[in-house]
């Protein structure tokens, strides 16, 4: 299937992109608002609307990218890729996804190569696609706005040092576990059933997010959060050397282009200091913001030329399924229209809980019961997925946040409940968690539903694709269990995540991989295995509509594995390989699952893991998987001695309000 | 006598070869690293009981002329207490016994008490011999002592005992002695006339092999063989994390797990020391000295990726290692004047310690050394050069088959006896490290990332240090003092936290006051490393040593100086403290990694008592409190604010018994239990025994 599919998508993809039809400058050229012009050094902004009481978060600033912005934020860059002698495709996109802008220079590539595996012969999945340089740039924008929040900025090279074989990706490492978000590259992809799409003629659900990312979440650098005022407003995505990529050793100090360029863009719109990546330090280990820098820029952002569409200049590019042509304002995040706003008291029992809205008022995801009755019994009642959320929400309180300046914030994250068909029962997020975790928290939850459902090695035997449908005996093997993933185990994300690594267990160089993966020589963030694999159909598609090959665009619906319902597969909006979601019992009986997202992976668990635990011991009908069935009961025998696998890892000094260690033990 | 000094030096070679390596086996976790080596380090074990008295003083005799020393005292060769003592007496140095002694005293040796007790009334014998004895005598003067100054200022002393004892038979006269002396082609001679013979294997009569008589065929080469059996089994507890990656048990769902360790290590040591000279008579002209350690080591835990960086290998290890802890050269080029004051010249493995007490450096590494005396020994120098080699992890001893380290010190340092009162010495040095491991990708033996550590950017860095000392060691009346202060200045190409460089400025600073009632000696401890407030500025504030290995507080006796804690959390492959150092300083390995001046700091208070219960039997204890000086960098690490500076209470005590009140058997048994307080609370935990920690020690040595 894969080989088939790869030289269609390639030749739909190199056609493209579509310079310039409508662009025109709609706005003032460079005008800038007073507030934009330097790159804000104070504490994260978290102004905005009073605390209600009782509250324990503050609720981000109102704040969005003006026209204006969005134009002095283009003319930046382009200052910078002329300097460089490289025209570039610029995006910018507000906190929410939407695309307000693509720009793109005279000269610029119209595509971009994403990069081979180590060996070429080897692509498969996305390696060496060639893509329109305009989704490159919007994917990167997205990542660059969707990690980050008002407590922690991350650009598209903090993506790549946590999503690889080793964290951090450098030459010392090699032997350490993978990256701690290893596989969330292949969220906010084009066919989620949760992520919203651009309506071309708007209306009040026009500007809801999260948007779709054509591509995913980047780890090329040259996507950048954008901030005003120290509040988040969206991000800024740049594609001039045609190379979609990623940084595999963090220990050199890299030139890249698009990055320089991006820089550029984002200065009076730079991330406040004391947030950036390099602030946040996992395990030790310092996270990195950029390698370009106010002295490795070539051009003086603050003397960039007015925007400018002239055509010796550049032009504003429609991109199908993103963009119109026409510079657009970003929303406020928090509002109705932005899609994500505070929850009314009817709709979450707490004064700090956001919900996903329609844009109409309705929230999208209000807790509900289970439609799986038919395959468990009794599915999960609305007062059961309450009881998780408000525990979840709880819990998350008090949590201490592990990526978020400055120290001893509260963690802030998205938490979704599923049944075992997929089905979304409900969300809940905090006020300022990042974006990404609203479609990471239902892959997960999803992930862990999926393959702890008895039907799991059915659904993946029915996969169109023998690509797909391989991973299954290779797993049974690897575990040596003929009937795995027929039930008997609950399986957590974590635990699909030891699976899913190029060295098993993860990190250890020439161990083989494990089962859901691809071997270390066809492996890169571009093609994970199993994960990829599942959806690798809905992004041909995609591309292929993004690229005006295709008329169709792929359902918002990922996987083409066999319905659990009419119009429902379990795994709508892809799978998810790292920590945070466990799947939920009613005794032995599989009824759901609980994902968690938008701070450290141990904290994710931890939210997922507790909420699940103290949740059910509120209703008392429902709780933890049995521990004698739990995934850290398996063991894989390898050369090098025996490996368990994990269930979930619950953070050092978890808590705010007291030293208490180790507080999921004996849960 | 050679023998003694050369089995002292062994010992000592032993203890640092040991001490490192304990520090090893501290687990490294995430660990983990490796706890293991400690044990391997044990061989030498000095850390033993004894140890300290081994090692201080034996470094110190190095430093001013050991060899030389050591012969006269033939006669106390034996191993017994006794050795040690008489040897550093003899040398007729006598500020310098006191110093020793009280060194070993910290460090929680044995005899030191005893030591210093005979110190004392020595030294005043010695510097005016005549004046006990003669009746009508007048006080010493510039040229009663030939030309030497009289050391401090002048003093009232007590009148001289004059007998009046009627009838008290006098000694004899000078004449009443023969006059006619008759040559023998040698002195040994002598002794096989008067029937004093031994066997090869006894040390503690005329034996060739213990450097009493010339080897065949010389009749001024010598040979010392020595022998050492270090044995050690710990056991001990410390916040253990879980791999990620894996787990040994199901149900573990955090990150702390099961805290309880053991290790066992064995370390056989065979030494060879060849040179020439006159035994006791005059310094050798030149000297071979060889050391090679034996070492097997065996460590067990209850967690993953501990002993070693893949999480599938099994919680227990199995390690060994054939080491070269000296291996040099000693040349004699002058002598300076008749009191046998000298240059000379040493090149090789060999050991080198920067200050009484080892907090900045002590071990034995690869170096060209200059050094003498002047003045009959009253004042000492040091000019040195040393390539570190790198060490074993699991042992701590020196690996001869890797490359040498970039990390090279040069050395200069001074002694002055009686400065500045009788009965104290002071010295004054000065050491610049510099460091070009930028480059480097160094794994430890067990997988885990040494060079660069994984902490901050992870990037590799060079720096240059030079730090600047002051330490003094000796008494002021009846109250004994140890103080030690440096500076330290220089930059670090890569501020692990800005990655530009950053300028690095510490300092620190340790007391021990000790005073002896009887058979009790009660001490106070006091320590301040300063540790860095800004992590994002461009300076380095935290203080870390070279190599340390402080004989301080109780010593390995003391859990914070015996075990190191691995950073969960904060660092992978990163402690808190070293094995056998007293410094939180955030490093990946004492032995392996590089110094890291992005540090908290340590402060540390304590009180101890050592209690000579019996002649072969001495009681040590120690009670110390420690913090962080600044938590600063403790918080950025580990993504947490609000930590406690206080570490907790550290209690312990040593049981020392010398069966045969000597040397060449010592076995030791000591416990610590460390009471974490806030601070090391609100970092990490355990599972076990009710939140506290242990360390306990059992430490057998038998020393040819």
């Amino acid at each position: 299937m894969i080989a088939r599919l790869r030289p269609f998508l390639s030749m739909m993809l190199s056609g493209l992109l579509v310079l310039g039809a409508c662009s025109k400058n709609d706005g003032s050229a460079a005008s800038n608002t007073s507030s934009n012009n330097t790159t804000a050094s104070t504490a994260p902004a978290t102004t905005g609307s009073t605390n209600n009481s009782g509250s324990l978060y503050n609720v981000p600033g109102q704040q969005s990218l003006s026209v204006s912005d969005v134009q002095t934020i283009i003319a930046q860059a382009v200052a910078e890729a002329k300097a460089q002698g490289k025209p570039a495709v610029i995006a910018v996109v507000d906190r929410v996804g939407n695309v307000l802008a693509v720009y793109s220079m005279a000269g610029a590539p119209p595509t971009a190569t994403i990069r081979n595996a180590p060996n070429p012969s080897d692509n498969t999945d996305l390696e060496g696609l060639t893509i329109p340089a305009a989704g490159a740039a919007i994917a990167k924008a997205i990542t660059g706005a969707y990690l980050s929040s008002g407590g922690n900025a991350f650009s598209t090279r903090t993506a790549s040092e946590i999503v690889q074989q080793n964290f951090p990706p450098e030459p010392s490492s090699a032997g350490l576990e993978s990256g701690p978000l290893f596989g969330v590259q292949f969220s906010q992809l084009p066919c989620s059933d949760l992520s919203s799409r651009f309506i071309p003629a708007g209306g009040a659900a026009g500007m809801i997010g999260p948007k779709r990312s054509p591509l995913g979440l980047a780890a090329d650098p040259g996507g950048f959060p954008l901030y005003k005022n120290s509040v988040l407003v969206g991000g800024v995505g740049v594609m001039a050397d045609g190379d979609y990529g990623f940084d595999p050793n963090i220990q050199d100090v890299d030139y890249d282009i698009d990055e320089n360029i991006a820089w550029a863009a984002t200065s009076g719109y730079g991330a406040p200091d004391s947030i950036t990546a390099d602030k946040v330090f996992i395990d030790g280990t310092q996270l990195v913001f950029t390698n370009a820098s106010n002295s490795t820029i070539k051009s003086n952002p603050s003397a960039a030329p007015a925007f400018s569409t002239s055509a010796s200049v550049g032009t504003l590019t429609p991109v199908i399924g993103y963009f119109a042509g026409t510079i657009i304002p970003g929303v406020v995040y928090g509002t109705e229209a932005s899609g994500i706003r505070p929850a009314t008291s009817a709709e979450f029992d707490n004064v700090d809980a956001f919900v996903l809205s329609n844009g109409s008022g309705t929230n999208r995801y209000q807790a509900t019961g289970g439609s799986d009755g038919a395959d468990v019994g009794s599915p999960l009642t609305s007062a059961e997925v309450s009881a998780v959320l408000q525990a979840a929400f709880k819990v998350m309180s008090d949590t201490r946040a592990a990526i978020r300046q400055p120290l001893n914030s509260r963690a802030q994250v998205t938490t979704s409940v599923v049944d075992t068909h997929g089905k979304i029962l409900g969300m809940v997020r905090a006020p300022d968690a990042p974006i990404f975790g609203i479609d990471v928290s239902l892959q997960k939850a999803r992930t862990a539903a999926f393959y702890s459902n008895k039907n799991a090695a059915a659904d993946l035997s029915s996969d169109p694709s023998a690509d797909v449908r391989n991973f299954l005996p290779a797993a049974r093997t690897f575990l040596n269990d003929t009937t795995a993933f027929t039930g008997a185990t609950a399986f957590s994300s974590r635990s699909i995540g030891n699976l899913s690594q190029p060295f098993f267990p993860s990190g250890v160089e020439g161990n083989p991989n494990g089962p859901f993966s691809r071997p270390i020589a066809k492996w890169s963030p571009f093609s994970t295995g199993l994960q990829s694999a599942i959806v690798l159909t809905n992004l041909g598609q995609h591309l292929a509509y993004v690229t005006g090959a295709s008329a169709t665009d792929t359902p918002a619906r990922c996987t083409f594995i066999q319905d659990a319902a009419p119009g429902q597969n379990r795994l709508q909006n892809g799978e998810q390989i790292f920590s945070g979601g466990v799947p939920i019992y009613r005794g032995n009986v599989l009824v759901g699952a609980v994902g968690t997202s938008g701070d450290g992976i141990d904290q994710d668990d931890m939210v997922s893991f507790l909420g699940l635990y103290n949740g059910g011991q509120t209703v008392n009908t429902i709780g933890e998987a049995p521990t004698a069935i739990r995934s850290d009961q398996i063991v894989v025998q390898i050369s090098a001695g025996s490996v368990r696998l994990r269930y979930v890892n619950c953070p050092v000094a978890p808590l705010l309000d007291t030293s208490t260690q180790d507080v999921c033990s004996g849960k | 006598m050679r023998t003694f000094s050369l089995r002292a030096i062994f010992l000592t070679t032993a203890l640092f070869a040991v001490a490192p390596a304990f520090a090893q086996d501290q687990s490294k976790s995430d660990a983990a690293k490796s706890d293991t080596p400690a044990d391997s380090g044990a061989p030498a074990k000095s850390d033993n009981a004894g140890k300290a008295d081994a090692d201080a003083k034996p470094i110190v005799i190095d430093a001013s002329k050991p060899a030389k020393v050591a012969e006269k005292d033939q006669a106390s060769r034996s191993g017994n207490s006794a050795d040690a003592k008489p040897i550093i007496i003899d040398a007729s140095k006598p500020v310098k016994v006191a110093e020793q002694d009280q060194a070993s005293k910290s460090g929680k040796s044995a005899d030191d008490k005893k030591t210093d007790a005979d110190a004392k009334p020595l030294i005043i014998d010695a510097s005016k011999p005549v004046r006990v004895a003669q009746k009508d005598q007048v006080p010493a003067t510039q040229d009663s002592t030939d030309g030497r100054s009289i050391p401090g200022p002048l003093r009232n002393y007590e009148k001289p005992v004059l007998q009046n004892n009627q009838g008290a038979v006098q000694a004899p006269p000078p004449e009443a002695f023969p006059d006619e002396w008759i040559p023998v082609p040698d002195r040994w001679r002598i002794v096989d006339a008067l029937g004093i013979g031994g066997q090869w294997w006894d040390p503690y009569n005329q034996n060739v092999i213990k450097g009493d008589r010339p080897i065949l065929g010389t009749d001024d080469w010598f040979m010392d063989l020595t022998g050492v059996s270090d044995s050690v089994a710990e056991f001990r507890s410390f916040p253990t994390p879980v791999s990620v990656q894996t787990t040994q048990r199901p149900g573990s769902l955090d990150v702390f797990g099961d805290a309880d360790s053991a290790l066992y290590t064995q370390t056989f040591i065979a030494g060879v020391d060849l040179y020439q000279g006159s035994t006791a008579f005059k310094p050798p002209d030149i000297e071979f000295r060889f050391a090679a350690a034996a070492n097997i080591n065996y460590a067990m835990v209850n967690e993953r990726r501990i002993l070693n960086v893949d999480p599938a290998a099994p919680t227990h290890r199995l390690d060994g290692i054939v080491a070269l802890q000296e291996a040099f050269m000693d040349y004699h080029i002058r002598n300076v004047d008749d009191r046998y004051d000298f240059d000379s010249i040493r090149v090789g493995i060999q050991p080198f310690t920067s200050d009484f007490r080892g907090f900045l450096f002590q071990d034995n590494q690869l170096g060209v050394r200059l050094f003498g005396d002047r003045e009959n020994n009253r004042y000492q120098y040091n000019l040195g050069f040393f390539a570190r080699l790198e060490k074993d992890t699991n042992s701590g001893l020196n690996d001869i088959t890797q490359m040498i380290r970039k990390d090279y010190l040069a050395v200069a340092n001074f002694y002055a006896q009686d400065f500045p009162v009788p009965g104290f010495t002071s010295e004054a040095v000065a050491i610049y490290n510099w460091n070009r491991e930028g480059g480097d990708i160094h794994l430890d033996e067990n997988g885990f990332p040494a060079r660069p550590a994984l902490l901050g950017d992870n990037r590799g860095r060079d720096y240059d240090v030079v730090y600047l000392g002051y330490s003094g060691d000796g008494h002021f009346g009846d109250v004994n003092l140890t103080v030690t202060g440096y500076g330290e200045l220089g930059q670090d190409r890569d501020n692990i936290f800005t990655n530009v460089p950053a300028d690095i400025s510490g300092y620190f600073f340790a007391a021990e006051p000790s005073m002896d009632f009887d058979w009790i000696r009660v001490r106070l401890s006091g320590l301040y490393a300063s540790g860095d407030d800004n992590p994002y500025d461009n300076h380095e504030g935290g203080f870390d040593a070279i190599f340390e290995n402080p004989q301080f507080a109780g010593a390995d006796t003391s859990y914070w100086i015996r075990q190191s804690i691995p950073f969960a959390g904060g660092g992978r492959d990163i402690f808190l403290n070293s094995r056998n150092g007293v410094l939180n300083d955030l490093r990946s390995s004492k032995e392996e990694g590089q110094s890291n001046f992005n540090n908290p700091g340590t402060i540390l208070l304590g009180a101890g008592a050592d209690f000579d219960v019996l002649p072969e039997l001495r009681v040590s204890s120690s009670l110390n409190h420690l913090w962080f000086a600044d938590t600063t960098i403790v918080e950025a690490l580990r993504q947490q604010g609000n930590i406690s500076q206080d570490l907790g209470w550290d209690a312990s005590m040593a049981l020392t018994w010398r069966p045969f009140l000597t040397q060449n058997i010592v076995l030791r048994a000591s416990g610590a239990v460390l009471s974490p307080g806030a601070g090391f609370n609100d970092l990490f935990t355990t599972n076990t025994h009710d939140g506290e920690y242990y360390s306990v020690l059992l430490n057998a040595i038998a020393t040819f």
